[in-house]
């Protein structure tokens, strides 16, 4: 048990990133993200009997993750931040590492306002999955996954031109 | 500031999530809060409740002082509805173990879940139908043959079809306690996983 646990453990840790990101993808408030960040890693972990190696971990991750993210519950009597983008992140600095960090904060501010299903596209285009592999995981065809794609990549470039932003 | 989807992506990539720590203490946290997993132990809780009611009922006869032949009618009504509610116990003891399977593809996850817990909750409804409508019949019975005075006078005073109405709207009430009790208990999780699968289905 312990070196199962041990092996899961390293293994999540390699692919930490894709559950990081989930979240907060899917949850605004730092508090619902971190639990959500733990759901993930608890289903992960009651389905790990079930993961048989056939494909990557990687590819079982993501399905786990986001099916988690899909159908969560968040706790209803959490205050959630609604404080607007401009107070979270100081648009002046120019210096390049913060710059990107305030592009990605720009994108998952933006990306909230999207339904669970939206997000779920994006986050696997972000992850570069091809349409194939977006509709495998899930579980529609591959036209409707690239219909349905592309247009919420318009309705996210709207968004973002809409705060301001140049795409 | 310009963006671009490139640029989003090379960005994205590059956040590998380094400053989080992941332990096994992580892996023994809480309760899961799937919807099937709050449904159940919504469930469970109320489980509790019916089983205690059923101890409590089993002393109704002693605690009213019943005739001797009230309470054998009594108790084969009370047996009645052991019977259903220890079925409805299986069935219940089922779903609550039922492992589920969170790797499969999103929209086979989303609807197995959502009939799965429409399965049960239906299960939930009829349960509560069967033994609201046994305990008015036994309440009827009661009335013909204890409390034949109030009985007649019913049957003298009011007029068979105000009767058949006041039992119709008196099971139309039951059915709406019922359906929206289930609603506000259970009904918005259905509602949610239903809004996922269409958003899935959607194509124009």
């Amino acid at each position: 048990m312990k070196e199962t646990e041990s092996t899961f453990l390293a293994l999540i840790n390699q692919h930490k990133a894709i559950i990081h990101k989930i979240s907060k993808m899917y949850m605004k408030d730092l508090e619902e993200q971190r639990d959500l960040f733990q759901e993930i890693i608890m289903q992960l972990w009651k389905a790990y009997p079930s993961f048989k190696g056939k494909s990557k971990f990687s590819t079982w991750m993501y399905r786990v993750a986001l099916n988690t993210a899909l159908i969560y519950f968040k706790k209803d009597n959490r205050k959630v931040d609604k404080s607007p983008l401009d107070e979270n992140i100081d648009i002046i600095d120019t210096d390049e590492s913060e710059l990107k960090e305030e592009k990605l904060a720009y994108l998952y501010k933006a990306v909230n306002e999207l339904n669970s299903v939206e997000k779920a596209l994006i986050f696997l285009f972000l992850e570069n999955q091809s349409h194939k592999e977006i509709a495998e995981n899930l579980g529609i065809s591959e036209v409707n996954a690239r219909v349905k794609l592309n247009r919420t990549k318009e309705k996210l470039q709207f968004i973002i031109k809409k705060n301001g932003y140049e795409f | 500031m310009v963006m671009n989807f490139d640029d989003l992506k090379k960005e994205w990539s590059a956040d590998s999530g380094q400053e989080i720590n992941i332990s096994g203490n992580m892996l023994k946290i809480k309760q899961a809060r799937t919807p099937i997993d709050i449904i159940r132990r919504k469930m469970k809780h109320e489980f509790n409740y019916q089983i205690a009611a059923i101890i409590i009922l089993a002393l109704f006869p002693y605690l009213f002082g019943l005739s001797d032949e009230m309470k054998m009618i009594y108790f084969v009504f009370y047996t009645i509805i052991c019977g259903f509610t220890a079925y409805y116990f299986v069935k219940f003891f089922k779903f609550y173990k039922n492992a589920y399977d969170m790797s499969m593809d999103s929209r086979k996850n989303i609807l197995w879940f959502y009939y799965e817990m429409k399965m049960n909750i239906e299960l939930y409804k009829a349960l509560t139908y069967i033994i609201t409508f046994i305990s008015v019949s036994f309440f009827a019975v009661y009335l013909v043959m204890e409390k034949t005075s109030i009985y007649s006078k019913i049957m003298t005073n009011i007029s068979p079809i105000y009767l058949l109405i006041n039992c119709f709207v008196s099971i139309l009430i039951i059915g709406v306690i019922t359906e929206l009790w289930a609603w506000r208990y259970y009904g918005r999780y259905l509602k949610r996983l239903k809004k996922v699968v269409d958003e899935l289905d959607y194509e124009d």
